[in-house]
């Protein structure tokens, strides 16, 4: 089987800088990994070019996504194939609420493969049983989406859209930035309820204590736009212990 | 009308006509048009629950497509008859400001009736007018004429609609004067959709009384051209405007509207939105002007003119003016124009929206303030359906209704 999504040797800029320089990252399907990394190393940059946003400019390199080419796909066509992004600063947007998004989004997704839309009571059913899951009060569903909603508030409506969407594949920037440890364990509640041997998540992060409670498989540190190493759970403690710089000299 | 001057039409010479397309007006037979039956049948919107309603088709009372109004507070009176109310209802200065602007006294003594509309002091009232322009331009004008004389404590929801049917390039030049007295309320809410090529003209004119409230909510959406020109008087102490606009220019359409707020008397308020959206080669124009004189003490307005523009061609000019003549007052006023959000928009985008659902969804979002103002629920959803056609997603916008 081929892998979920293979990155090779990806360079990337931003305004003109260089952020990526020849990434190369293979998630399988079941699998968790973890990319950690200082500050301005490409994080977000990784997570926004798997998305598709403009103005990032692909310099060099190749994505494929269940074997097709993710890149020349646009954004809307990537989200209904399967892959989802979970945003470090999600937008508000007053006027357009929540349930319509979800409902509009699903169906996105739904008529993509092929699927009726869904039903009203069945959508209602389904959303109910994840903001229970997200200990997300219902009154969200008619407010506009993230329309003053607090930090923590906003990661979990974040978690929620993908627990309605259930992606092949979700990339989580700095999901858990934020959070206070409570909510920290319900996000990470809800990122485990969607782990199965089908799908695959990646994510960023800056902090070891969302791995406490989401446990990955492989760790990876993001250093100057590569992957600059990669080992289990226990590195992600290593970092937390000494920081990035004997990575950095090591790279 | 006879103690009114005749004038000469304005021209975008005028700087508060700047903006206003008024090459319909000058085409156009300015004779009022005969009545008459309409060619093509009437598609009217369903029955407002509670309303009375009355139908003018050019101009010209419809009893047939009207409701029982024998109770009623609204009568039909003769424009001379009516001139002569307008003077003793209203003070004549806020009249003379009419006439400034007005198109609609240009052939002041044109036009068949004037539907005059007076809720006793303490009486609730709920009224639907439908003015239908059904004739070519060519042929005539139509001038919908309307007042309104509310008594003390009066309650007045009234709804004004102006559609079209049969003719695709009507001309309409309408006028409305409302004077409330103490305490009184007019909920007023106007919907113009007439069809794309129409011409559509009004001069509006409010004098509030003494703690009494004017809320007019408009919805501009048809018309090749179109221009709103209203006059609101804050005449008595503690008097409330509390106006919103939402219009929308596609294709080649020019909506320009001008609103001029008087605050004569201590502890007036004024709260004012505009949001417009241009598309294609759409123009928008909205000129608010505020004045505070210097009698009005603790005054109180905010304006928030908002435009979006999503086409290469579209152009917008919303213009806050202040005119203060005293110190004690709070005036606030914002002013953006701008495109679609692309932070939002790429949001939308990866959750698997398509481009153009997204977009409209967007449109529809930055308008949706001033609809929501709307409080009678079945015309909002009525309103909330006409924007989304006008957007050109209907089905993609399907479901998305306020929750109120």
């Amino acid at each position: 089987m081929s892998a979920l999504l293979e990155i090779s040797n990806l360079s990337a800029k931003v305004g003109g800088k260089n952020v990526l320089n020849g990434l190369s990252l293979t998630i399988g399907a079941g699998e968790v990994h973890a990319i950690m990394g200082p500050n301005g190393s490409g994080k977000s940059t990784l997570s926004y070019v798997l998305a598709g946003r403009p103005g990032y400019e692909i310099t060099g390199g190749s994505v494929r996504y269940r074997g097709a080419d993710l890149l020349s796909l646009p954004t809307e066509e990537r989200a209904r194939a399967g892959l989802f992004l979970g945003f470090q600063y999600p937008v508000e947007i007053p006027g357009v609420n929540n349930v319509y998004l979800l409902k509009a989004a699903l169906n996105a997704k739904r008529k993509a493969s092929g699927q009726q839309e869904v039903d009203a009571y069945e959508f209602l059913q389904l959303v109910r049983a994840k903001m229970k899951l997200m200990q997300i009060d219902e009154s969200f569903l008619k407010r506009g989406v993230n329309e003053g909603f607090s930090g923590g508030e906003k990661k979990r409506n974040e978690i929620l859209q993908m627990l309605v969407l259930e992606p092949a594949l979700a990339v989580l920037d700095e999901t858990d930035s934020g959070l206070d440890i409570d909510a920290l364990k319900v996000v990470a509640k809800g990122v485990n309820s969607l782990r199965s041997s089908e799908r695959g998540v990646l994510l960023i992060t800056h902090y070891q204590r969302l791995l406490d409670h989401v446990v990955p498989d492989f760790v990876h540190v993001l250093a100057r736009g590569r992957i600059a190493k990669t080992g289990g759970k226990e590195l992600a403690l290593e970092l937390e212990r000494r920081g990035y710089d004997w990575v950095l000299e090591v790279a | 009308m006879s103690a009114l001057p005749d004038i000469a039409l304005p021209t975008n010479r005028d700087e508060n006509w700047r903006y206003a397309n008024l090459r319909p007006l000058a085409k156009a037979k300015s004779d009022a048009i005969a009545a008459h039956d309409p060619a093509t049948p009437v598609d009217l919107p369903a029955i407002l629950p509670d309303y009375e309603r009355w139908v003018f088709i050019d101009g010209h009372y419809s009893r047939e497509l009207s409701t029982d109004t024998d109770a009623s507070c609204a009568r039909l009176i003769g424009v001379r008859e009516a001139g002569d109310t307008l003077l003793t209802m209203l003070d004549l200065d806020l009249a003379q400001a009419g006439v400034d602007f007005s198109l609609a006294r240009v052939n002041g003594a044109r036009g068949d009736v004037v539907l005059h509309i007076a809720p006793p002091d303490r009486a609730q009232a709920r009224i639907e007018i439908i003015f239908i322009a059904s004739a070519a331009a060519a042929a005539g004008t139509s001038y919908p004429r309307v007042q309104v004389h509310g008594g003390r404590s009066s309650h007045l929801r009234l709804v004004e609609r102006h559609l079209s049917a049969g003719a695709t390039d009507p001309l309409v030049n309408a006028a409305v004067d409302i004077a409330l007295r103490a305490d009184g309320i007019v909920d007023h809410c106007r919907v113009q959709n007439c069809a794309d090529g129409a011409g559509c003209f009004d001069t509006l004119t409010a004098h509030v009384g003494e703690r009494a409230t004017y809320r007019l909510r408009t919805v501009t959406l048809g018309g090749i051209a179109s221009r709103s020109t209203i006059f609101v008087k804050l005449a008595g102490r503690a008097a409330r405007c509390e106006f919103s606009a939402a219009v929308i220019a596609n294709g080649s359409q020019g909506h320009d509207v001008f609103a001029g707020i008087d605050h004569v008397a201590p502890g007036t308020s004024t709260r004012e939105t505009f949001r417009g959206i241009a598309t294609d080669r759409g123009k928008l124009a909205f000129n608010g002007k505020m004045i505070v004189r210097e009698t009005a003490h603790g005054a109180d307005s905010d304006q928030s003119l908002k435009s979006l523009l999503t086409g290469s061609g579209a152009e917008a000019a919303a213009r806050p003016q202040l005119e203060i003549y005293t110190d004690k007052v709070s005036a606030k006023h914002g002013a953006t124009t701008g495109k679609l959000d692309e932070q939002m928009l790429f949001y939308l985008l990866s959750r698997g929206l398509d481009r153009l659902q997204a977009q409209a969804l967007l449109q529809w979002a930055f308008i949706e303030e001033t609809v929501s103002q709307v409080e009678l629920a079945p015309l909002r959803l009525e309103i909330e359906q006409l924007i989304a056609t006008r957007l050109n997603e209907i089905s993609r916008l399907e479901g998305l209704v306020t929750n109120s």
